[in-house]
């Protein structure tokens, strides 16, 4: 299991991660943010756990955002 | 209009005597990251600062717009309109409708480009204000300017329209920002206020074929130098130009403070009709000292090349350095006291206090208490020092020395 966090409030809106892994990543109608599908917020940070086989994309996720605020671990 | 990237630049602002203040709120302006910005909560909060001065507040909201912003632009519009803030500028039509629906005045940002007349009548409908192009000679502008006066071009207000440009502040190798650079190698996009600056550094140029590096005088070849108007301030004027933009949201307070104040006192030298080359040689030497790139007029000239900077960062004769924290303030002797956190201090060091609600103030150190000790030369780290200043500092304040550029870090 992976590790994905995003510090959602630095988000600028950009819609890559979106373009690059659209099961994981979902643009907010409300405030232009994207959302990390099926994660928790934590003190400005939102994470979820997922499976080894989505890395690839998310590690793509996380090189394309401008802002640098999308993290994995493990 | 002065730039608010920030509490203290607003302030400082507000104490420089500009006339209107601009800012951001959330992500949809040119400069999205959220240091340089305001939120949503904040609107009302930097209405009430300035109106109490008589200042107008411009919110920025000139970044591409996407589908999923739209909702965001909304809400941004909705909580301006009722914090009272006097106008939005901006680029997308998206942002111009709404802010029309809601009744907001408009004013239409550089991001579009306006380089004619025909181009202004047409925002005319929507719009009081426009910056025009930064790319723009004087001679340009004043025939806009003669053309909305001849054609008496109205804005919705029933007023001819106003013209704004860039007077002071960084300039970039792009036509009014429009850059794909910074999107290209770090996929962070000028155009949703991401820009990287990369078009600062240092670059050669190697031609693929034979690998050979051409030949350039400057390696910042992408990087022109700030525009700096205040030499020509008076025709700009001249030309009907009404709204002077000083840029710089990314930058700091104290660089807010002093090229604002220095505006400030051109403009009022120039209606005073005391506008003269010996006071333009005294702002520059002020504004020397703060945040630059090497100044040059621009292409207001139509200068036919650029000029290109020969410094990766400032060439800013003063630097700033941290000493310490407000501890407290005396109103009725007027000292304020501070904590030394950090360098040593001396009677007669120049100190820039900044804070929040304090803004920017600078003084001379003039007698220095330290501790329990009485009058002292000197105070160190850890020091609890205490001097005269005439407006109250604060305990979120901070404490600087402003040192020459070339001064090397003293040891503590």
């Amino acid at each position: 299991m992976i590790t994905i966090t995003q510090q959602r409030l630095k988000c600028i809106g950009c819609n890559y991660c979106v373009e690059v892994a659209p099961h994981r990543w979902q643009m907010s109608k409300k405030d232009g943010r994207s959302q990390l599908i099926d994660s928790r917020e934590r003190r400005g940070f939102w994470s979820v756990q997922v499976s080894e086989e989505e890395r690839e994309i998310n590690e793509k996720a996380a090189k394309l955002c401008p802002v640098k605020i999308i993290q994995l671990r493990g | 209009m002065a730039p608010a990237g920030n509490w203290e630049s607003l302030q400082a602002a507000l104490q420089a005597g500009a006339d209107a203040i601009y800012f951001g709120v959330e992500q949809l302006n040119m400069r999205a990251r959220a240091t340089m910005n305001f939120t949503l909560d904040d609107l009302q909060e930097i209405s009430e600062r300035c109106s109490e001065k008589n200042v107008k507040t411009y919110l920025t909201m000139n970044t591409i717009v996407y589908d999923h912003d739209l909702t965001l632009v909304k809400a941004v519009l909705k909580s301006a309109v009722e914090a009272k803030i006097t106008a939005v500028i901006a680029s997308d039509h998206a942002v111009i409708a709404e802010a029309r629906r809601v009744v907001m005045e408009v004013h239409i940002s550089t991001q579009l480009n306006i380089t004619n007349l025909e181009t202004v009548r047409f925002y005319s409908v929507f719009a009081d204000v426009m910056v025009l192009s930064r790319e723009l000679s004087i001679r340009q502008v004043k025939a806009i300017v003669d053309g909305i006066k001849r054609e008496n071009i109205t804005g919705p207000s029933g007023n001819l329209v106003a013209i704004e440009v860039f007077v002071h502040g960084a300039l970039c190798m792009a036509v009014s920002g429009k850059c794909y650079l910074s999107l290209h190698t770090q996929n962070a996009s000028a155009n949703r206020g991401a820009c990287v600056q990369n078009c600062r550094r240092k670059y050669t140029v190697i031609d693929q074929e034979d690998g050979h590096e051409l030949e350039i005088d400057n390696e910042y070849i992408m990087s022109p130098k700030d525009l700096c108007t205040i030499g020509f301030i008076d025709q700009l004027m001249d030309a009907g130009v009404t709204v002077l933009k000083i840029e710089g949201r990314g930058k700091s307070a104290d660089y807010v403070k002093t090229v604002t104040q220095c505006y400030r006192e051109a403009i009022d030298a120039v209606d005073a009709g005391t506008f003269s080359q010996d006071k333009v040689d005294q702002w520059m030497i002020r504004m020397e000292e703060v945040y630059n790139r090497g100044y040059w007029g621009g292409y207001l000239f139509g200068k036919e090349l650029g000029e290109w900077t020969n410094a990766s960062g400032s060439k800013a004769k003063t630097r700033k350095i941290y000493i310490g924290k407000g501890h407290h303030y005396y109103p009725k002797s007027k000292i304020a006291e501070f904590i030394i956190e950090a360098f040593p201090l001396q009677v007669g060091d120049r100190v820039l206090v900044m804070g929040n609600k304090t803004g920017v103030i600078e003084t001379t150190v003039q007698s220095l208490h330290v501790n329990d000790d009485g009058a002292k030369e000197m105070a160190n780290k850890g020091d609890r020092c205490a001097f005269p200043i005439d407006t109250p500092i604060r305990t979120s304040d901070k404490l600087y020395k402003i040192v020459s550029a070339e001064t090397e870090e003293p040891s503590l």
